[in-house]
Formats: structure tokens, sequence, C-alpha cells
């Protein structure tokens, strides 16, 4: 049982948590994450490890509710335990140590790409952050973003805050300004897909970071099967970093929009429910005790 | 095992005897009572062949004396780490603990059991049998240390520092044999260790309760022929789905014992032999639409005296399914061997092993399972932990 410490509401429907995981923290470095189960029985869940606090044995999280199971973790409170985190998974990404690296993410992937920002940036590296959202609201992480970048770029598609824009349109320019030596990009499979695009184009060196359905994190299962370079990998074992220009998107988006539109309709009835459990069968016990 | 004395013990009532016989040597005696291979059946040399398997699952099932359960005793030995609580590490840890060494399971999982909590569905080997069984493990003073995965939370050198003596990696074949079908990455495909890892994971076990939190359509076509498309095919039919198990061959050649053939039929499984898929059709939303399959027939027999099999000509036929699940094999995961500097594999990934000590190449680290054999029945895997077992007494007291 892991203990929530600190819970934090960042923006509407994502939840940032602090839980006690010293074993894990003292392990995991950026780029790696970990698979929770919120309650015996769910299912398991891949987070990206926001944070890890080695002397306190902290570990952060960020996720948006979506599905079942990160609705169920989101109404965890202070106090309350996670049953089951297992980590910390997956291969830590490559660091470089010295040039200049664009780290570019929309929504969520603001929250998984700023301990890759934080750690270049540690190594020697020159970090130039872009981050997009749909409105104010919905931008994370603003704070902590120009903290750990030497500059940071900030769009929103309605314009609420700061510019105009899409994020892409600042890579752009920025590629034709400046000599750029790697790209770094997460966020939803599209965005990943065009920024992939123009990065071949000029022949820079480009890396994302993949989030698949998994089921048990640890190369069992096969959910997370992508297709790279050709060849069918596992992104529980062999990523989640690959490589922007050999990863097949068209593969791997077929099979995750799928899972995306699923994911709404999850909480579903089941069809087989009985209408017996719950209050009803203890009163029809509790009336056949009397009875006898 | 001493099977002829623990039929006699139970001819005369002592089952306590008889299970204390069976478990001296079988760790696992009400698993192994459902879902053993039973070799020891087919060589009975009695007239009327008997029934180990059910008779030891009827000792190991009707023993139950809570007076003897005793607080776990308490080695003293060298100590000892065993990776992964499957079948192999289990029958290891037992045969270890019984050497009086101090044994230590690591789980990634929140529970021991390894493939035979995640892999094999409640309905053949119920969930409450096995916590019997790995408490009468634990009773020897092995410990479970679940929630950590060796080579990620912990590392094997850091285990070594910690003063474990000796290494025993039982991680099993659990990763699949990706199947190259054309169509294979469209939603609703899923390979058979996925299907029964979710199956189990969640709680859809209380099939009759739960939904399953996956996307299972009306029709399924389960390929394969081993016991984990078998296992695949029972539990979908028990989700209310129309099930039916293609394969290549005939019915007689499947992998499986032939009672659970004859369940699975009865349960409601139609069996489609001398079926090859070719491709799996997606629809508009790119998800299964239909399952493409062309019919087989036997043509000749070739040098080794097996039947080969051809395409029938203008067989070509689609069978209308919303989901596919393959189960045509498994490989070791690779995850701890990579992590591992210096531990030679083969080809296929299994780890090599020294044929007469059982040593890998690194000093101190010994393999057992599946994981060096690629696949096999339960059997093969509990005793190759037990040689394993011996492999590392005989190593600390050289």
């Amino acid at each position: 049982m892991f203990e929530i410490k600190n819970k934090i509401i960042l923006a509407e429907d994502i939840k940032r948590l602090d839980v006690y995981a010293p074993d894990i923290a003292a392990k995991s470095l950026p780029g790696q994450f970990v698979s929770i189960c919120p309650e015996e029985g769910d299912e398991r869940i891949p987070l990206t490890v926001i944070d890890s606090d080695f002397n306190k044995g902290m570990i952060s999280i960020i996720f948006r509710e979506c599905g079942s199971t990160t609705k169920k973790l989101g109404k965890f409170s202070i106090g309350e335990k996670v049953s089951s985190i297992l980590g910390p998974l997956g291969l830590p990404a490559r660091i470089e140590s010295k040039g200049l690296i664009v780290c570019i993410a929309t929504d969520m992937g603001t929250a998984q790409i700023l301990p890759i920002c934080r750690a270049h940036r540690k190594a020697g590296c020159k970090v130039i952050g872009i981050i997009g959202a749909k409105t104010k609201r919905q931008l994370l992480l603003e704070a902590q973003m120009r903290l750990s970048c030497d500059k940071l770029h900030v769009r929103t598609e309605d314009g609420s805050y700061v510019k105009r824009g899409v994020a892409t349109d600042v890579l752009k320019s920025i590629l034709q300004e400046k000599k750029v030596d790697l790209v770094y990009v997460i966020g939803s499979i599209e965005f990943m897909q065009s920024v992939v695009s123009i990065s071949k184009k000029q022949k820079i060196k480009t890396r994302v970071q993949l989030k698949p359905v998994m089921v048990d994190c640890m190369g069992m299962c096969g959910a997370c099967r992508v297709k790279v370079g050709g060849e069918m990998v596992l992104a529980c074992c062999d990523g989640p970093e690959f490589d922007g220009h050999k990863v097949d998107f068209d593969d791997f988006s077929l099979r995750q929009k799928a899972f995306e539109e699923a994911g709404t309709c999850q909480n579903s009835k089941s069809p087989f429910s009985r209408k017996n459990g719950g209050a009803g069968i203890l009163t029809k016990l509790f009336s056949d005790i009397i009875e006898k | 095992m001493d099977i002829p004395g623990f039929v006699r013990f139970i001819r005369e009532g002592q089952l306590q005897s008889a299970y204390k016989l069976i478990t001296e040597e079988n760790c696992l005696p009400s698993v192994c009572g459902r879902i053993c291979s039973a070799p020891c059946e087919n060589v009975c040399i009695e007239s009327n062949r008997i029934s180990v398997r059910a008779l030891e699952r009827f000792a190991a099932d009707s023993y139950r004396s809570p007076f003897l359960r005793r607080p776990p005793m308490k080695q003293r030995g060298k100590k000892i780490a065993i990776i992964g609580s499957g079948p192999s590490g289990l029958a290891a840890a037992h045969s270890l603990a019984q050497k009086k060494y101090q044994v230590t399971i690591f789980e990634a999982f929140d529970k021991p059991g390894g493939v035979l909590r995640y892999g094999v569905p409640e309905f053949r080997v119920p969930k409450k049998m096995l916590d019997n069984d790995i408490s009468q493990i634990n009773n020897l003073g092995v410990q479970i240390k679940t929630h950590c995965f060796v080579g990620q939370t912990i590392t094997v050198d850091e285990l070594f520092e910690d003063g474990f003596a000796a290494i025993l990696i039982a991680t099993g074949a659990g990763t699949p044999k990706f199947m190259d079908l054309p169509g294979a990455n469209i939603a609703g495909v899923y390979y058979g260790e996925e299907f029964l890892m979710r199956v189990n994971l969640t709680r859809a076990n209380i099939f009759a309760r739960y939904n399953p939190s996956f996307i299972l359509g009306d029709h399924v076509a389960v390929i394969g022929s081993g016991n984990t498309a078998l296992d695949c095919a029972r539990a979908a039919v028990r989700f209310g789905r129309e099930v039916s198990l293609v394969f290549r061959r005939t019915e007689e050649e499947m992998r499986v014992k032939e009672i659970e053939r004859i369940l699975g039929k009865e349960e409601g499984v139609h069996f489609e032999p001398l079926i090859r898929p070719v491709e799996i059709l997606p629809d508009q939303n790119n998800f299964v639409g239909g399952l493409k399959c062309v019919r087989m027939d036997y043509a000749d027999m070739d040098s080794t005296g097996k039947w080969e099999l051809i395409e029938v000509p203008d067989s070509v036929f689609e069978m209308n399914v919303d989901t596919v699940i393959i189960a045509v094999g498994h490989k070791p995961n690779s995850l701890l061997t990579h992590n591992i500097s210096g531990l030679k594999l083969n080809k296929s990934g299994t780890i090599k092993i020294d044929e007469d000590d059982g040593t890998t190449s690194v000093e101190g680290i010994f393999a057992s399972g599946n994981v060096v054999t690629n696949a096999g029945p339960l059997l093969h895997a509990m005793v190759s932990g037990k040689h394993a077992a011996d492999d590392i007494d005989r190593y600390l007291k050289k």
C-alpha cells in the first residue's frame, strides 16, 4: 500500500498526486513511468513519473481523468492508500549533454516533457520549450516549464493567453532561424506526427514518447506493441522513447483511436447484471434471519 | 513422487498422511491436481488406469486441518533470491526451504503465483486453492516480496550486495509471439496473454457480475490450438459470446488433454479444424470486421512421417467475427535478461545454461523453467525448478 501525501488539482479534471514510494523514488530516472492500480482488481494504468524526491521518498504523477480507472484515482484524497504501484518501468530517456534542444508538447504532454527539460538543462544543454493548449484553463505547469527552459513559448488555440496559434508554427519559425540539434515531442498522435513530418524535412533528430494502451506494463501481454523501423516492439520494454522518424504512426493510431473511443463508453452497465447485490441483498438476508 | 504410497493412504482414508506425502515432493498439489498434463496416467501399469490427477486433487482439496497451521518456520541458512513466483520459482523455493536456506521470492505483481494467477483463468485454477498452496510454502519460511521488479526497482548487483549468495531467474516465457498476419494491429485483436491477463487482473473473472473492461464483440475467433487458446475460448464463452476456435490441424492433434477438449466442446466452443487464417479484415471504424480464412487438407506424408498440409484451392471464405484472439505461442520476457550484463542468451531469447551444473554465464546466477526451455507444460517448469534448487545447493556447498 502506498500513501498519498499530497494532491493538487492543476486544471479541469487534471490532477497531481504525490505518493510515498521510497523504493521507486530512489531509482526513477526522467522518462520512466510507473504502473498504478488504485484498488485491488482494477485495471493497471501507466503514468509518467513527473518528479521524484529521493530524500522524502516521494514520486509525483499527473493524469487526466478520462477512463474509469483514472476517474477512480482522481477521487483519492490525501492520506488514502493506493493498492499497488510498480516501477520504475521502461527505459530512461537518453539525455544529451550539449547542443540546442527544442522540447515541444501539448495538453498532457506538457507534464511528461517537464522532467526531460529539467534533465537536459542540468546536463548542460540549451533548452527551448514550446507548450500549447486549447484554452488558458487547460494550460499546465507553465511556471515549472519557465524555470526549466531557457526560453518558453506559449500558444493557445483560442488566444485566451499570450498568443493565438499552434505550437507547430512556433517550431517551424525556430527551425528556420536556429540550428537545432534535437527535437523532443510529446503529445497526441496527430500532433507528434505533424512535428515529425516538419523535422523530417530538415533532417533533425527527433524523439517521441509513445503512450499506447498497456495492461501489465512489463512486457508480458503485447498490448503496447508498436511498429518502429518495420519491427514490432513493445513500448513498455523498449520504450516509451523512440526515434520519431522510425515510428509507424499510421499503424499506431489505428489501435489507439479505437481504444479512445471505447474509453468514453466504458462505464456502461453490464448486460449481465442481475440487479441482486448491494442494499437489496442485505435486507433480504436480515429479513431471513429475523424470520428464523 | 510416491504415487502408490499416497493412493494407498487415500484408500485407507488417511487424507492427512496422503497430503503430507504429496507435499514432500510437490509444492502445488491442488494446482497440479487440476491442470497437470499427467504423464503418469499414460504409463500407468494398472489394468484399468488410475486417474492420479483426480486423486491428487481430491487429497489436496479435502485436507483442511486448522490445527496444523503453525507460524512460519525461521530458516538460518544462506540467503537465496528467486526472481519470479511462477510454478518454477515456487517449486525451487519449496525445495530450497526444505534444505534450510533463507529464500526470498521477488514478485512484480500484487500477489504471488505468476502465470497460475494471471495466465490461467479462475475456472481452471481457483485463486483460493492457489492461495492455500502458496501459504503452505510460506509456512516453510519462504518470504515473498511483492511490488518488486528485479532489474528496475532493484538490480541484480544490489541483490548480491544485500547478501544473497545465489540468484535464481524463473521469470518464465510470458511475451506473446507476434503473428505475421495482415491486419493484426487493428483494434479488437488481442493476444492470448493480454486477453487472459485482462480477465484475471481485473475482476472480470466473476463473469456473471462484471462487464469485461475491454472491447469484446459478440462473435469471437480464437486462433491457436494450445492450452492458452482453449483457455481464451472458454473464458470468452463465459462472457456470453459466440466463440469459434480456429486452428490448422485436426482436433486429435491439439496439444491439450482430451478431457479439456471435451469440456470446451460441452461448454459451447465451436471447433473449426483445418482452417488457416489469412487476413483480419477491418471495418469502417478500424475494428475487426471479419476473418479471411482458407481451408486446409492433408496432402502427403513428408520424410519425417508428419502429414503435410496444403490449401484447398478456391476455398477462401470469410468468418463473421468482431474480435480476434491470437494465441500461437510465447517467448521469454526480455526485460530482466537485458539488464544483467554478461548474461548469455540463445538465439530465441532464452537463457543459456550449463547442462551439468545449471549455471548461467554469470557466476551465482541460475535459471530454470520456461525462461530456459521457452515452452513446456507446468510439470516441466516445476521439475526444472527442483533441479535448479539441487544445483544451487551443490554450488553453495562447494
